[in-house]
């Protein structure tokens, strides 16, 4: 799958990152309170360039791991506020896998759930995905809120399954089918 | 870590490691369809059966992560080999263990599985010091699903739809326990402290 970009939504523009972002992403991905629950640890302006440069070719998906990463703009203004992903996981199976990471500044405003739902559709559509799943630390209530409000159904809660930043780890994975998502769109839509 | 001790006593089981004279009791079960699925081979005959008894025989004890100790269920006074539990190593610096089962249907509905897997926790817990035993199961399984919540162990996941099996739509549960989760049966033993595995 290799979509035409921008992806829009009312009010933002899902696009491929450029060399020019690459102070955006530094400005959240240098946060602890963004690293918190990611696997990385907050970032330096040279890993942030190299994120970067490695994104600019995440476009489409052809094989099992690749990934489709975006930079999230809001429409008119031009402000990188985030990133959002989407993975194929495997192709046979049709399985897809969805993430974001947002500013903090810009958190509170259903930016991230825009977003999602862009990418939930391109899923289905374009991608022909079966099912796709999401993750999140079981603390970040924030990103498990975003799941369910997407209509996503819980189907994991791991305790203790791994070590996580020198901790116990604890662990959601929500996931939706191709099935359910027009319905779930359109009760999330509707509210 | 002192040395593992085998076999295991249980109530109505010996538990202990396969050898090669298993071949015929262990293909009168290990290659039916309904022991495929999560079984520790997937044997469709009885050439497949000998290669996988020869692979389960090495499954001796946990020395290195990816390791896998299986033990055939047999039962005390006709020396009969119903069934074969096994633990995987699967993850060495969380200390994670997965369990599977399989039983002769013919002696299933009668608990040995519960009783094997009951020493086989005791096993993980308190001499391998493994943290966290898991396992899975196809999601309409309810035989394993009320043995796995019989053994005191609770739902973390159901996926749906998450995989193709034999070209079809799979549903899988994984049950798991942790290490202060699990109630000993009946005497509390005094386990001298050993290093750990993780």
């Amino acid at each position: 799958m290799h979509p035409d970009y921008p992806l829009e939504t009312a009010r933002l523009l899902l696009r491929p990152f450029t060399r020019g972002d690459v102070d955006a992403v530094f400005d959240y991905r240098r946060r602890e309170d963004v690293a918190r629950y990611l696997f990385d640890v907050p970032l330096s302006r040279e890993e942030c360039a190299l994120a970067v440069q490695q994104r600019i070719g995440q476009v489409a998906l052809e094989a099992d791991d690749d990934k489709i990463i975006l930079g999230v703009e809001l429409a008119g203004e031009g402000a990188l506020i985030g990133e959002v992903s989407l993975i194929l996981r495997n192709r046979d199976a049709r399985q897809g896998e969805i993430g974001w990471i947002f500013h903090p500044d810009y958190q509170g405003h259903g930016y991230a759930t825009e977003a999602a739902v862009a990418l939930l559709d391109l899923a289905f559509t374009n991608g022909e995905m079966h099912r796709v799943m999401a993750r999140c630390d079981a603390r970040n209530l924030a990103s498990a809120k975003l799941m369910e409000r997407l209509g996503m159904r819980r189907e994991a809660h791991f305790r203790e399954h791994a070590l996580f930043k020198g901790e116990w780890d604890e662990e959601f994975i929500y996931a939706i089918l191709e099935t359910e998502w027009p319905e779930k769109r359109l009760a999330f839509f509707a509210s | 870590m002192s040395s593992l001790s085998l076999p295991i006593e249980t109530e109505r089981l010996i538990l202990r490691t396969f050898e090669r004279g298993d071949l015929e009791a262990l293909n009168t079960y290990l290659s039916l369809p309904s022991a495929r699925r999560y079984a520790v081979s997937r044997a469709r005959d009885k050439r497949e059966v000998a290669e996988a008894l020869n692979v389960m025989r090495s499954h001796v004890s946990l020395q290195r992560p990816g390791d896998t100790l299986t033990l055939a269920m047999v039962r005390k006074g006709d020396k009969q080999l119903i069934g074969h539990v096994s633990l995987h190593w699967s993850d060495a610096t969380a200390g994670q263990g997965e369990v599977r089962f399989v039983i002769n249907p013919n002696y299933s509905g009668q608990g040995f599985v519960c009783e094997a897997l009951g020493a086989l926790f005791d096993l993980a817990f308190d001499h391998f010091r493994i943290h966290r035993v898991f396992a899975r199961c196809d999601g309409r399984n309810h035989h394993s699903i009320k043995l796995m919540q019989g053994m005191g162990m609770r739902l973390e996941a159901h996926y749906r739809e998450h995989a193709l099996f034999q070209g079809e739509w799979d549903e899988e549960l994984h049950f798991a326990l942790l290490d202060r989760e699990w109630n000993r049966p009946s005497k509390v033993r005094e386990l001298p402290q050993r290093h750990r595995v993780a």
